[in-house]
């Protein structure tokens, strides 16, 4: 009896020993952005003149470009190339990884370049500093006049690399530009990369166009024209600049959207002064009614899988969010707070929608979970609406308008970022005023 | 002397300001009723004695006594005048969504069509367009542009 | 005198020639090629570019996107896993039916009336995927406290047998790597983020060995997050070697396990 007692005694002992392991646990840390040491690209000497590419800038450029792109995530904080230490080439052989660490990156990004033949290649490396190591690497090949958007791709694969989530910086925003007296303002639709690069206008401003938004291969648009003062939902394909009105309603189409697989476009259509949603299939061009309330119900947005519409609609009185199924049964209110809410967009992973709110006189924008739980207001201002989310689901793009005096003076229309922390809200810079922003998915995917 | 100037000056600000104040709450008093404006400032005449809008309170497109006389006043004129075909513009004021306000724009022309009709006048004659908050006719961020802008305009077509 | 000074000055020039001599060759030392890891070559079409004048029509050559892939020797792929997160979507159906008015249209018609042209019934199915479980929040709600209540039991055992550091050892370890870990920005706080780090220490507080306990999630599809998160917490270890350990005691502390875990810090 007693040596088994003994026997246990010992075992337990030594099975105390054995799990005596220490553990500490680290529950805090630095929310500081992530330092990151962008090397230059190296331009290879082989390289030769092509078009009007600066071809020995392009590599000072692109990682400009790269720099630029991770500032703005706010996520990074690109360190200032004068404390670089190594020359391009050979950091991106092999960096000496103290000298980096030193300047206290903890990331670096190297690179080369070559033009010729028409091509261009550009190859790049990721480093860990503190793991001394390399995390990603890879070569790309196009034509020269495609370097932004290279420098955009290897943003996101590095921005993939180091948070875990999608890019969003090779993409394009589409938005109404805005000029003119309030009274008369002239509406052109305009399109420009996700950094404010290559802008170009789709429509010449002859007309009143409102609320473009892409389809999920970003090669058609479609928006709300007041061509021939007729308010109609369109569609216009981006590469042949061809237009057309989608389907033949008798009266105001708008708040058009395209669904998750770009077949159907739902859009709200104003029947004897009473909006309702539809939808309509872009091959068969059926048309079918969703929403039959004596109420205003626009603003309609599918879930990513298509199985859901969210919308707002003023049943309750005031403009509230609801919910339903794509076919328009088990419609459930998801907002009850104080104030009103519109203009929801469901996000395209699925789990948040992004709103309007406005309360007080003061308009928010802000992200809930789908079933109305957990609201968030990110930014509050004297106007600002529409929300469009980044591909990735972790921005949003919005407009927001300034008070204006007792002429109009002051009044300016203008793209703001916020990331769905609330964090680093930032304005985009356009050439015209903005408004009605739409944000494409990855072009290059 | 330089004192006496002074008060002087004082006294002329103090009686200005008093007057300016006086006659901004009077006006705001006198031009909106609960939400709704009531001055004739921005409107037009379809004809003499016949204004050619209406004007509603915040989110709403229901008619008040006055929008009532007005549109009865319409219903007589185009009655008056057989072959005129009119179209009625929807507008509402820059503080709701874009989307929400052509849906609302849209809503308070067809509650001034439906007046009409009541009135006789055939629906054919009427045809309605909602601008939205993108035709204020007062460009001001304030609540009597506002009112001014929350408006159902009724205009000549031939 | 003058002899020992002479020394002295042919020993250092020496050196000094030596070391200017050498060092070049150290700076040149590294340029042996490293491993490349993976190079991956991608050619970008130029598809998506939008032609200037978009009403001119202007065909696009429909170039194919090529993703071709060179991989050197001991190249581990670099993590690609382009699966969504595991969304499995439950099929339980149950077939509803309901009668729907769609409407046909047909462009050529200039008829100022949509007609219905057909009744009829549609088959729908209920499906109880994500997002209607989003929608439905009650499960999810149970799961984050069933993990809270799950840490909470796990923390408790672990201070029983806490032995080896004293309080004011382990928060001064603890405030060290504080300050190191930058936490990866947008990490899905209400997934469960522990990272479970294993050390072997030297005396001086350096680090021997590492090694991530739950190296596996790593690369399982939907946890790129984890991946990047247990990195961080990697590059926050190395990044504060040498550890603040005590400088007594070490067969207690020479194998350590850090709890990385930012779940309350990001809710908070």
């Amino acid at each position: 009896m007693k040596k088994i007692f003994l026997a246990l005694s010992i075992y337990l002992i030594s099975f105390g020993s054995l799990s005596a392991l220490i553990e500490v646990d680290i529950t805090r840390g630095n929310l500081d952005p992530l330092p990151i040491a962008v090397s230059p690209l190296h331009v290879d000497i082989k390289s030769v003149e092509y078009k009007d590419v600066k071809v020995k800038e392009l590599g000072n450029n692109i990682s400009a470009i790269i720099e630029k792109n991770f500032k703005n995530t706010g996520l990074f904080n690109p360190l200032k190339k004068e404390a670089f230490v190594q020359k391009p080439d050979i950091a991106h052989l092999k960096p000496r990884f103290e000298d980096w660490r030193l300047i206290k990156a903890q990331a670096l990004v190297t690179g080369k370049l070559l033009v010729k033949d028409g091509k261009l290649k550009v190859e790049f490396r990721l480093w860990d500093l503190t793991a001394a190591k390399e995390m990603t690497a890879l070569a790309f090949t196009t034509t020269p006049s495609n370097w932004r958007r290279v420098a955009h791709i290897i943003s996101d694969k590095i921005y993939e690399r180091l948070t875990g989530e999608e890019g969003y910086f090779d993409t394009r925003i589409i938005y109404v530009s805005e000029s003119g007296p309030k009274e008369e303002r002239v509406k052109k639709l305009a399109i420009m990369d996700q950094d404010g690069a290559n802008t170009k206008y789709l429509t010449l401003g002859n007309e009143l166009v409102l609320t473009p938004r892409f389809n999920p291969t970003n090669q058609m648009v479609t928006y709300l024209s007041y061509f021939r003062n007729m308010p109609r939902v369109y569609l216009l394909d981006i590469e042949t600049g061809m237009q057309e009105v989608v389907g033949n309603f008798p009266g105001m189409t708008f708040a058009p959207r395209f669904s998750p697989d770009g077949k159907k476009i739902i859009m709200s259509f104003a029947e004897d002064g009473n909006s309702d949603i539809y939808t309509m299939d872009l091959e068969t061009r059926v048309v079918e009614r969703i929403t039959n309330h004596s109420s205003i119900d626009t603003s309609p947005s599918f879930s990513p899988d298509g199985k859901f519409i969210v919308f707002n609609s003023d049943r309750s009185g005031l403009q509230q969010i609801y919910v339903m199924r794509s076919d328009g049964s088990d419609v459930k209110r998801v907002t009850f707070g104080k104030g009103i809410y519109g203009t929801p967009v469901w996000s395209p992973r699925g789990d948040l929608i992004a709103f309007t709110k406005v309360r007080k006189g003061r308009f928010y924008i802000g992200v809930m979970r789908v079933d109305g739980t957990g609201e968030r207001l990110l930014t509050e201002n004297f106007y600002q609406e529409a929300p469009s989310w980044s591909p990735n689901g972790r921005v949003l793009v919005f407009y927001r308008e300034t008070k204006s005096g007792a002429k109009g003076e002051g009044f300016s229309a203008k793209l703001w970022s916020i990331d769905i922390t609330g964090y680093n809200e930032r304005k985009l810079s356009t050439k015209t005023d903005a408004s009605d922003p739409s944000w494409s998915s990855l072009l290059s995917k | 002397m330089t004192f006496k100037k002074n008060l002087k000056n004082v006294f002329l600000v103090v009686f200005t300001t008093l007057i300016l104040s006086a006659c901004s709450t009077g006006k705001k008093s006198g031009n909106i009723e609960g939400d709704v404006y009531t001055g004739k400032e921005t409107v037009k005449y379809l004809a003499s004695g016949v204004p050619d809008r209406v004007f509603f309170a915040t989110n709403k497109s229901s008619l008040t006594t006055a929008s009532r006389a007005t549109l009865r006043k319409q219903a007589t004129y185009l009655r008056k005048n057989k072959k005129l075909n009119v179209t009625i513009e929807g507008h509402a004021d820059e503080r709701g969504t874009r989307e929400y306000n052509l849906a609302l724009g849209e809503r308070r022309a067809n509650a001034a069509k439906d007046y009409l009709m009541t009135y006789g006048i055939s629906g054919k004659r009427i045809s309605v367009i909602s601008y939205g908050k993108e035709k204020p006719v007062n460009p001001a961020s304030s609540n009597l542009a506002w009112s001014q802008n929350r408006r159902s305009v009724t205009v000549k077509v031939n | 005198m003058t002899k020992s000074l002479i020394y002295s000055l042919i020993f250092h020039s020496v050196m000094i020639l030596l070391t200017v001599l050498t060092l070049p060759f150290m700076i040149r030392e590294p340029i042996d090629l490293p491993p490349i890891v993976s190079v991956e070559l991608i050619q970008i079409s130029d598809k998506t570019n939008i032609p200037f004048a978009p009403k001119a029509r202007k065909i696009i050559e429909e170039t194919k996107k090529k993703e071709e892939r060179v991989v050197s020797e001991q190249a581990p792929p670099a993590a690609k896993a382009k699966e969504k997160p595991d969304r499995i979507p439950l099929p339980d159906e149950k077939k509803e039916q309901k009668q729907i008015v769609k409407k046909k249209q047909n462009p050529e018609e200039i008829e100022p009336q949509i007609r219905q042209s057909s009744e009829f019934e549609k088959k729908e199915i209920v499906d109880t995927s994500q997002i209607a479980a989003l929608i439905d929040k009650a499960k999810e709600e149970e799961a984050v406290k069933k993990n809270k209540i799950d840490k909470l039991t796990q923390s408790s055992v672990k201070n029983s047998f806490a032995t080896g550091l004293s309080l004011s050892e382990e928060d001064a370890l603890r405030a060290q790597i504080f300050g190191c870990w930058s936490v990866p920005l947008g990490l899905p706080y209400d997934k469960d983020l522990l990272v479970r780090i294993k050390l072997k220490l030297k005396k001086d507080g350096t680090i021997m060995k590492s090694e991530i306990l739950d190296h596996q999630r790593m690369n399982r599809p939907g946890q790129k997050f984890y991946k990047v998160l247990a990195e961080s917490a990697l590059r926050a270890v190395r990044l504060c070697q040498p550890l603040k350990v005590p400088p007594t005691g070490y067969e207690k502390w020479k194998d350590i396990q850090l709890n990385f875990n930012p779940t309350e810090m990001l809710k908070g």
